[in-house]
């Protein structure tokens, strides 16, 4: 690794969700002239309060007939270093138009999903009468009915690996999605192929001379207070190993 | 048609040709016409165990090069005519055996017997692979120790994919456990693995345990297979492992330790 900027990251972002406590500007008087006018004397009297602060504007307060002109608002409180990001509330026409002004409805967290304009009931899905074809890339997962014995190694091409017997010291099963062994993991197991860093092990008992995610990897001797002779699931953490004990 | 079954162990000294001897001598004293043929070819060692090396001329290998007729090669027993031994060369190696000459030897060998023996070597290369390919049945002789556990587990994945029978989608090789040398003593001491350890890993049915013995050395040096000392554990035990083998009932036993009497503590005696 020579500078920071040659490390390839192995993903360019990861999706997250967060809570965060937002100030909602309630609007009580749909005209953008008043509303304004009045923030900006407020600031006058306590300079500094809500500059630059993410918003969310609540439209509980408005009548549903008369929507203010969002997009004129969104313009005039940024002038005034106020940054709307979404709605909260309000009429299904006052949302609508927000959302025209690239305001999206926020759910406040515990509140029921406000509904998408127009706010017509969820069409019932037709019951399915028959199972639409797998895509063309699915792989069915490999069985495996009986003990993997030392020297044995099993390789599940593109798929998850069931065994539902013993993997035996000195043997080997290797899948590129996920890997359950109904049964005792004495020998390696190895999940993930080579990038596939969400794949997990699991065994009804956990005694493994060596097991790998996406090429990361623990020896027994690296084990440290992973509960052995348990039911485990491995997962990655980062870089980590971490061993679950599931029963 | 002749039952093939190969003594087989993947380790080596773990008395694979010790219960051959035992195995082949006791099939033959039920009456059973049975030959043991010595796979080991480059370290025969069979015909020394069995007592035969003064009578060996031609071997496995003469028989496959054409150089002597089978019936010229075969040693019948004095002790138990009913059983042949076909010694191993010990000249040639390995490569002198081929699948093609095997098969013809077993071929004629299944129309004069009832049970063909074949005492593998050691390890999974060619001459392990050979004597285990036309096997029917097999004995799979492992001692309580990790490695031999081990060893005899790769085998048996061996026997599973590429037996003849598996190659020919045929019913799997039937697989019998013998655990040899074992010492109930150690094992209750923790320095050998338990009876259970060893099925655990295993998983095939036992068909005997051969407690360890200082007969089995003295039967080894004077050409006795060990089976014939009526006296000793060892022998008793493979006595009950033949008997087992053809469907006879018996309890396991020596997989206990004995509770030494104050004569045998006081003497340090063992078990003979």
């Amino acid at each position: 690794m020579s500078s920071p900027a040659s490390e390839a990251r192995l993903e360019p972002f990861r999706l997250r969700g967060g809570n965060f406590n937002l100030l909602v500007l309630r609007l009580l008087d749909p005209r953008v002239e008043v509303i304004v006018p009045a923030l900006a004397d407020q600031f006058r009297r306590a300079p500094g309060f809500l500059r630059n602060a993410p918003i969310v504007l609540g439209l509980d307060d408005l009548d549903p007939s008369a929507a203010p002109d969002f997009g004129h608002l969104i313009a005039q409180l940024r002038s005034v270093h106020i940054a709307p990001i979404g709605t909260t509330g309000g009429a299904t026409d006052v949302r609508a138009a927000a959302q025209a002004a690239g305001l999206p409805p926020l759910r406040a967290a515990g509140a029921e999903l406000p509904v998408a304009a127009p706010a017509a009931p969820a069409p019932v899905p037709e019951p399915v009468q028959e199972m639409p074809p797998p895509p063309s890339d699915w792989q069915p997962t490999m069985v495996v009915d009986q003990a993997v014995r030392a020297g044995q190694r099993i390789w599940a091409q593109g798929c998850d690996l069931i065994v539902r017997g013993t993997v035996n010291p000195g043997a080997e099963v290797i899948a590129d999605g996920n890997v359950h062994i109904y049964g005792a993991l004495k020998g390696r197991a190895i999940a993930g192929g080579a990038e596939n860093l969400s794949a997990r092990i699991f065994a009804l008992n956990f005694e493994p001379e060596l097991v790998s995610i996406a090429g990361y990897y623990a020896v027994r001797d690296g084990l440290g207070d992973a509960p052995l002779g348990r039911i485990v699931q491995v997962c990655l953490i980062g870089e980590s190993m971490r061993f679950d004990r599931l029963g | 048609m002749a039952q093939v079954i190969v003594v087989t162990s993947g380790k080596g000294g773990v008395g694979k040709t010790t219960s051959s001897a035992a195995f082949a001598t006791g099939l033959a004293q039920a009456g059973k016409k049975t030959v043991v043929i010595d796979f080991d070819v480059g370290l025969r060692n069979l015909d020394l165990i069995m007592g035969v090396e003064r009578r060996v001329v031609f071997d496995i290998v003469n028989v496959i090069s054409g150089e002597a007729k089978l019936s010229q090669a075969l040693i019948r027993d004095k002790r138990v005519d009913t059983l042949s031994i076909l010694p191993a060369s010990q000249t040639r190696d390995k490569d002198a055996l081929t699948k093609e000459g095997v098969a013809t030897v077993i071929e004629e060998l299944s129309k004069d017997f009832d049970y063909i023996l074949c005492d593998s070597p050691a390890g999974i290369e060619k001459g392990a692979l050979l004597a285990l390919y036309f096997a029917d049945q097999a004995i799979v002789v492992t001692n309580p120790e990790v490695s031999s556990v081990r060893d005899s587990d790769r085998i048996l994945g061996v026997l599973q994919s590429r037996s003849k029978r598996a190659e020919e989608k045929k019913d799997p090789v039937k697989e019998h456990l013998l655990v040899t040398r074992y010492d109930p003593a150690r094992v209750e001491k923790g320095e050998m693995l338990k009876l259970e350890d060893i099925q655990e890993i295993l998983r095939i049915p036992l068909l005997g345990v051969v407690p360890e013995s200082e007969s089995v050395l003295k039967a080894s040096n004077t050409g006795n297979p060990v089976i014939m000392d009526a006296e000793s554990s060892a022998g008793q035990a493979y006595k009950d492992a033949v008997a087992r083998f053809l469907g006879e009932e018996r309890p396991m036993r020596f997989t206990d330790a004995e509770k030494k009497g104050f004569l045998s503590r006081l003497f340090g005696g063992r078990a003979a």
